[in-house]
């Protein structure tokens, strides 16, 4: 039986949305801490997170879903650790559009896999409706690391579409704790 | 890694002036980072370039958490955060009224008296902010 309350974590580089993610799914005013964005060749927007997103989906009843969020530059790689303690899974948010693209994918997953081989769904956001073959890229990216992850293409703009990412993964958490019960 | 920084040579220098005249006059320091609040070391004292650069991306982490936890509270914006050990104290505090906006990060050791400190870098701040206002 998995508990009532948990927490997962959106990670993902700069610019992929995490931020507006967690905004579009909180029930509750979301904890920001956005600061004006002086690095502009990296990025090209006005502000970037440099602590934690935090939001709350409210399940009723009681309990609910807290969302975490990280920053995305590589300086800021001691947060992760940080908020990746005691999360029960990571959305790993990315940038289709983006030349990194693979590397970014490496560095998230490898970063968050080895945190304890925690559960993880893979959300890739500015593609095109009929582009099949960057979401089967990041798929092999992940088997070849043996990582059984779902990818989806996201629009983060749209409530609907992070709340797939999060029902995924929360069905990932689950299967994980039952095979636990059961092993 | 950003190929240049948001402080001109001559600003920069003007900030180096700042931070060696606050170590001159407070017992105790032993870093000083002037960083930018998304987390990029502009000036430094005493502290190798990569620790100047995980000081200030955590200086700004630091800075932008207890803004959240201020602002959680009711209260203004947060202008300095202490952070207090047995063998010394880090402390955070904004330099006011700078594009972009700056804060000065301290590394001080027991030899430190934390009044002296603050006093310190808060004249230091607000000599910064005076120096580089545009």
């Amino acid at each position: 039986m998995i508990s009532d309350e948990f927490k997962i974590l959106f990670t993902g580089p700069m610019g992929a949305g995490k931020t507006t993610a967690i905004t579009a799914l909180s029930d509750q005013q979301c904890v920001s801490t956005e600061v004006v964005n002086t690095d502009l060749t990296q990025c090209d927007k006005e502000t970037t997170t440099v602590g934690l997103d935090y939001g709350h989906i409210d399940i009723p009843g009681g309990g609910g879903v807290r969302l975490y969020g990280t920053p995305g530059q590589e300086r800021f790689r001691f947060m992760w650790s940080i908020l990746a303690n005691n999360a029960a899974g990571v959305i790993v948010l990315l940038n289709g559009e983006h030349p990194e693209l693979e590397d970014h994918t490496a560095t998230f997953v490898d970063a968050f896999w080895q945190q304890g081989k925690m559960p993880m769904v893979v959300g890739v956001g500015r593609l095109a409706s009929d582009d099949f073959e960057t979401i089967e890229r990041i798929t092999e990216t992940l088997m070849r690391r043996q990582i059984a992850a779902p990818v989806f293409s996201v629009d983060v703009r749209n409530k609907d579409d992070v709340l797939l990412l999060v029902e995924a993964l929360l069905c990932q958490i689950e299967a994980n704790e039952l095979e636990m019960v059961e092993a | 890694m950003r190929s240049q920084s948001p402080l001109s040579k001559t600003a920069t220098m003007v900030a180096m002036k700042e931070l060696e005249a606050f170590k001159e006059s407070t017992p105790g320091l032993t870093s000083l980072v002037l960083l930018t609040s998304d987390g990029f070391e502009v000036a430094s004292l005493q502290v190798n370039k990569d620790s100047a650069s995980r000081l200030a991306a955590m200086g700004s982490s630091l800075s932008a958490i207890s803004s959240a936890i201020a602002k959680e509270a009711g209260l203004s914006e947060c202008s300095r955060l202490i952070v207090e050990s047995d063998e010394g104290v880090v402390a955070v505090m904004q330099v006011p009224n700078v594009t972009p906006a700056l804060a000065l990060a301290i590394v001080a050791d027991d030899a430190s008296l934390l009044g002296q400190l603050l006093w310190g870098a808060k004249n230091c701040c607000a000599a910064l902010s005076e120096k580089l206002k545009k």
